[in-house]
C-alpha cells in the first residue's frame, strides 16, 4: 500500500508520483469531455423541446451550467498542462454510448435528467474526498448544480406523470435510455479504478458505485410509479 | 470569398463591461418608464412582431403564471431563434469556429453566475418566488447576454438583442408574448 498523499495545489502536483499525475489527468479529461458531450447532445437541443418559456429558460440554465462544468474542468486541465485539444470531443477518445443517440423529445430529456444526472451525481460524489484538492474543490462546487439538475428531472417527471399519456411516453424514454447508464461506471476489473482508489483519488469500486446507482435509480423511479428495464451487463 | 479573422477582443471586452454594468433584475415589478416602453417597442419591431401591447407583471407569482401559460405565443421565441441562428452563421463565417464557441461559452459561464446571484437577490427582496424561478431568471438573462455577444460579433447594430439587453440592463425581464401583448416584469 502506498503512503497516503495529499496534493493541495496544481503546482504541488508536479512533485507527485507519475502514476498519480496520470490518474488525475485521466479523470479531468474524462469529466471535461463528458460534460461537454452532455451539454451538446442533450441539454442545448432540449431547449427547443421544452413546452413553455419557464421550462425553456430553466433548461437554458441547466445547459449553461453543464457547459460551465466543462469550462471549469478544462481550466483545471489547462493549469495542469493538459493540451486543450485532449479535453474536447474528437480527441481520439470514444464518447459514452449514450451520447450517440440524439435527443428527440422533451420526455427523453426529462428521463435523462432524472436518471443520467443521478449517475453523474454519484461520479462527482466519489471525488468529494479526493486527495488532489483542486479536483476535490471542483467536485464540491459542481455538486449543488448536479443536484439541481436531478431535481429538475424529478420536478418535470412529477408534471409528466399527471397524464396517462405523459407517463407512458416518459416510461418509454426510460426504457430506451436507462440500459446505457450502468456502463457509465466502467468495468468491474478496471485498472484505472484500482489506481484511483490506491491513491485515494476516488473512494469506491466501479461495481459498488453501479450497485448504489441501481438502488437509487430504482427508488426514484418507483417514487413516481415508473419502472426500470432489465439491464444485461457485461463485466 | 469569406475571410476568417481572429476574434475581436475589444468587442468582447465591451460586451463584458456592458454586462457587468447592467442592473440585472433591479426594477422587477416597478411601473414602466418611457425608456422601457421605447425599448420594448424597438425589440418587438426588430423581431418582426410589429407593434404589441405592453403588459406588466408586478410580482414573481404573476410572472411565473405568464411563463407557464399554456396559450403562450411561440412566435417570438421562434423569431429569436431564427435570428440567433442567422447571427451564429454570420459569426462563424468571420471567425474561427472553435475560438468563437470557446469565447461565447466562457462569457456565458461567467455571466451565468453573476445573473444567478442577482436573480436570487431580487427574489429574496420581493418574496413569493418559487426556488426554480431564480434558475429560470438566470437562464433568461444569460441567454440575453449570449445573444448580445453574438449580435455584436456579427456587427448587427439593429439587432433585437440590443433592445432586449437594454431592457435587462434597466432591471427588467421581458417575459415573452401572450396573445398580442409583450409582458415585462
Amino acid at each position: 500500500m502506498s503512503d497516503p498523499i495529499v496534493v493541495k495545489t496544481v503546482e504541488d502536483l508536479q512533485d507527485a508520483p507519475e502514476e498519480y499525475r496520470e490518474a488525475i489527468a485521466k479523470l479531468v479529461i474524462s469529466h471535461a469531455i463528458n460534460e461537454l458531450y452532455g451539454a451538446q447532445v442533450f441539454d442545448e437541443p432540449a431547449i427547443a423541446y421544452a413546452p413553455t418559456p419557464y421550462a425553456k429558460w430553466l433548461t437554458c440554465r441547466v445547459a449553461m451550467e453543464e457547459y460551465g462544468h466543462h469550462v471549469r474542468f478544462k481550466q483545471l486541465g489547462i493549469q495542469m498542462g493538459i493540451p486543450e485539444e485532449r479535453m474536447m470531443p474528437g480527441a481520439g477518445k470514444r464518447p459514452l454510448s449514450i451520447f450517440e443517440f440524439p435527443l428527440k423529445t422533451w420526455e427523453e430529456f426529462v428521463a435523462i435528467k432524472l436518471l443520467a444526472d443521478l449517475a453523474e451525481i454519484l461520479q462527482v460524489e466519489d471525488l468529494l474526498h479526493c486527495t488532489f484538492h483542486p479536483l476535490r474543490n471542483l467536485a464540491r462546487a459542481t455538486m449543488p448544480e448536479e443536484r439541481f439538475h436531478a431535481q429538475f428531472g424529478e420536478d418535470f417527471t412529477a408534471e409528466l406523470i399527471k397524464t396517462k399519456e405523459g407517463k407512458a411516453t416518459l416510461q418509454a424514454a426510460i426504457n430506451e435510455y436507462f440500459p446505457y447508464l450502468p456502463s457509465f461506471f466502467g468495468g468491474s476489473k478496471s485498472r484505472n479504478n484500482e489506481i484511483f482508489r490506491k491513491w485515494n483519488i476516488k473512494q469506491r469500486t466501479n461495481d459498488e458505485m453501479r450497485q448504489d446507482f441501481m438502488k437509487r435509480a430504482t427508488e426514484v423511479a418507483s417514487k413516481y410509479g415508473l419502472t426500470l428495464p432489465e439491464v444485461r451487463r457485461a463485466a | 470569398m469569406s475571410r476568417i479573422v481572429v476574434l475581436p477582443q475589444v468587442v468582447l471586452e465591451q460586451v463584458r463591461t456592458d454586462l457587468r454594468a447592467a442592473a440585472w433584475f433591479a426594477a422587477l415589478g416597478e411601473p414602466l418608464t418611457d425608456d422601457d416602453r421605447a425599448d420594448a417597442d424597438a425589440y418587438a419591431k426588430a423581431l418582426g412582431l410589429g407593434t404589441l401591447l405592453l403588459g406588466l407583471a408586478r410580482e414573481w407569482p404573476e410572472a411565473e403564471r405568464v411563463l407557464q401559460a399554456p396559450d403562450w405565443s411561440p412566435t417570438w421565441w421562434d423569431h429569436e431563434e431564427e435570428r440567433r441562428r442567422w447571427l451564429l452563421a454570420a459569426a462563424e463565417v468571420r471567425y474561427p469556429e472553435r475560438a468563437l464557441w470557446t469565447s461565447l461559452t466562457q462569457l456565458t459561464t461567467e455571466i451565468g453566475d453573476v445573473v444567478h446571484g442577482k436573480a436570487g437577490i431580487a427574489a429574496a427582496r420581493m418574496g413569493g418566488a418559487a426556488k426554480a424561478s431564480i434558475h429560470v431568471a438566470a437562464g433568461a438573462a444569460a441567454q440575453a447576454a449570449y445573444q448580445l455577444a453574438l449580435a455584436r460579433l456579427a456587427e448587427d447594430a439593429a439587432s433585437p438583442f440590443e433592445s432586449k439587453f437594454r431592457l435587462f440592463a434597466a432591471g427588467r425581464w421581458p417575459l415573452g408574448v401572450l396573445g398580442s401583448t409583450l409582458i415585462l416584469f
